[in-house]
């Protein structure tokens, strides 16, 4: 379980984030989403330590993120995390020699999932295929958390056609995952928990199911009600 | 396998049913083996989670069942069978009877229209 | 292989293209070097002798011999020289900046290796000072080839010849190329510390933005301060109250305390406040 505990976060005077709270489990799906893009990528940042916390504190499967941590969670962010002038083989192998937990045989498997060239530069590559590549480099770590800034943004449907489909596979079967959107649109029905993020607050954090079984209301109901009071 | 889930209902009540609904018209035929939950989960585009807990309610209600390690399959037992059938007929009358209510129509007059039409849709069915 | 001297690697493999240009440059500019400074120095004698039918001895005796440090003087061979060494200390902060700047930020990727980070800050300092060695020992190596050259295009009558003894002894190119190893100790040294006061200072502005440039500013000033302390007090109490060796001995002390206090500070500011 990844704990979030009421953390802070202020850039100068600005408050980004005022005391956020939730969990996300393993075997999950969580995505938070915030209508007004402040906020998320933070929180996922501070999840990984990749920016300090004014207060607050976060706990992965029970423990502050310490250096084997990266071996267990891993964060995708929208933009492609390598050197652009490598190729996806030297990435790859790039990944294999650091991380123990680099499963090759995954990552030649999603290279055929999705239509990739081992020998194609990350800079010639169409934005599609860099998103692509980017959840490659994520998915083929055999984690327990996986953590994904805004998947879906800012490629054509078709990528993001395929993007959704890992997520019904076993390629993300028993990990935890974390994503951030601003639009919830094509993955409704892939997600388990929902977080609402608004002002750097919390507003809402609900089970989708449960909502649709106890209350009859879509995510987008529940959004509508939280967000346009 | 299709299914256009809306958006309302939780997402493992539609699973459920689009199920049922293959059971009733023979589509699933008893004992027939039914992918897995992982398989579930990619055909019809949902979490798998959610495919588990289809799978774990059909269980429960009798309509699926599992031996051992091998993949479930549909049940055997006409008992059950019959019931989806009825289930799903009276489900469907009930709500057209809801809506037509609404508008107030004497019963007759529905059931001649119905019967008309169930005549020629399915007659439309066959030119096809 | 672990994973600091995986990251050594991968550090020097990403820069090996400019690196392998600057070797090339400064192989190719000095050797021509010699060559023009020769030929220039042959071409007034021979106008001298065969025109002006000057003698031989008289113009040598006029003008000097042709040594081999009317090259090493010249710009042919410190221009490259100075051109690495601008390259290398402007990479001290690039080797840091490249990976925030532009759209693909490796950081993200350095800070979430399953490493110690200090790991990172080690394998770049370590990087800059292997480039640095591999420069020196270019130039060592080009040296007696020059002086080859230079004989070569000079008859032994013109010139004043020089072991590339001789040669390194000379001026700044003992500072690089140091004479004994607690030379090469300490003048290494005390380019390791400069290294990661400087690394420390950049994390500083990484870690606090705007207000990190005045931290890391600060910074710089504090180490020098320290380091420099034995030689400002003897300035300020305008007394020389210790030996010289007792000097040295002292800030090699200091030194290590700087650099240890860089490092340790650098590793503070990667773990609990660098921010991607």
């Amino acid at each position: 379980m990844i704990e979030v505990n009421d953390i802070t976060k202020k850039f100068g005077r600005k408050k980004v984030l005022k005391g956020v709270s939730f969990t996300a489990e393993q075997g999950e799906i969580t995505c938070i989403i915030g209508i007004n893009g402040v906020g998320k990528t933070t929180i996922l940042n501070a999840i990984m330590n990749l920016t300090p916390l004014n207060e607050g504190q976060i706990l992965i499967n029970g423990e502050t993120i310490h250096k084997h941590s990266y071996e267990k969670i891993t964060f995708i962010p929208d933009a492609i995390i390598m050197q652009p002038n490598m190729t996806i083989a030297e990435s790859m192998q790039f990944m294999a020699d650091f991380y123990d937990s680099w499963n090759q045989e995954r990552a030649t498997e999603l290279l055929d999932f999705f239509k990739l060239q081992e020998d194609e530069k990350i800079n010639d590559l169409s934005k599609g295929n860099r998103a692509k590549v980017n959840l490659l480099l994520g998915l083929a770590l055999d984690v327990d958390y996986l953590l994904m800034d805004e998947p879906f943004s800012g490629i054509d449907i078709f990528s993001r056609e395929q993007i959704a489909e890992v997520f019904t596979s076993h390629l993300v079967e028993d990990r935890g995952v974390i994503i951030t959107t601003h639009e919830i649109g094509d993955i409704e029905h892939l997600i388990d928990k929902v977080v609402l993020l608004d002002d750097g607050k919390v507003l809402k954090q609900f089970n989708s199911e449960e909502v649709r079984e106890e209350e009859g209301k879509s995510v987008v109901d529940v959004m509508r009600e939280v967000y346009q009071p | 396998m299709n299914v256009n889930f809306n958006k309302r209902d939780p997402v493992y009540m539609q699973v459920i049913r689009h199920f049922k609904e293959r059971i009733a018209t023979g589509v699933f035929e008893p004992g027939q083996e039914i992918p897995s939950r992982r398989e579930l989960a990619g055909r019809l585009k949902i979490n798998p989670n959610t495919a588990q807990r289809a799978y774990k309610e059909m269980e429960e209600a009798g309509l699926i069942y599992t031996e051992r390690n091998l993949p479930s399959r549909i049940t055997k037992d006409e008992a059950i069978l019959k019931s989806v059938r009825g289930e799903l007929i009276e489900e469907a009358v009930d709500s057209f009877v809801h809506s037509i209510r609404s508008i107030d129509v004497p019963v007759e007059e529905v059931l001649e229209l119905v019967k008309e039409k169930y005549k020629n849709d399915g007659e439309e069915v066959q030119d096809d | 292989m672990n994973r600091f001297v995986k990251l050594v690697n991968f550090e020097l493999s990403r820069f090996m293209k400019v690196y392998l240009t600057l070797a090339a440059l400064t192989i190719i500019v000095q050797v021509a070097g010699v060559i023009v400074k020769a030929n220039e120095y042959m071409a007034k004698a021979n106008e001298a002798i065969n025109e002006d039918r000057i003698p031989m001895a008289q113009f040598v005796e006029q003008n000097g011999a042709m040594s081999f440090m009317d090259f090493t003087r010249s710009l042919w061979f410190m221009g490259p020289i100075a051109i690495c060494a601008a390259a290398l200390i402007f990479y001290i902060f690039m080797i840091w900046y490249r990976d925030w700047l532009g759209k693909n930020t490796f950081i993200y990727r350095l800070l979430m290796l399953p490493t110690a980070r200090l790991n990172v800050y080690l394998a770049k300092a370590a990087s800059i000072v292997l480039m640095v060695l591999g420069l020196v020992s270019v130039q060592l190596i080009i040296l007696p080839l020059e002086n080859s050259v230079f004989k070569w295009m000079v008859p032994v009558d013109f010139r004043s010849d020089m072991t590339v003894g001789q040669i390194i002894n000379w001026d700044y190119l003992s500072m690089i190329i140091p004479q004994t190893f607690t030379e090469f100790i300490l003048y290494y040294g005390a380019g390791f510390m400069a290294v990661s006061i400087l690394f420390t200072a950049i994390l500083f502005e990484r870690s606090f933005k705007w207000k990190g440039i005045i931290a890391g500013i600060g910074y710089i000033a504090i180490s020098v301060i320290i380091f420099a302390l034995p030689v400002l007090s003897m300035i300020f109490l305008n007394r020389e109250y210790l030996y010289p060796l007792e000097i040295l001995g002292l800030e090699v002390a200091l030194g290590i305390v700087v650099t240890a206090m860089s490092i340790g500070v650098g590793n503070y500011l990667l773990k609990k406040k660098v921010t991607v």
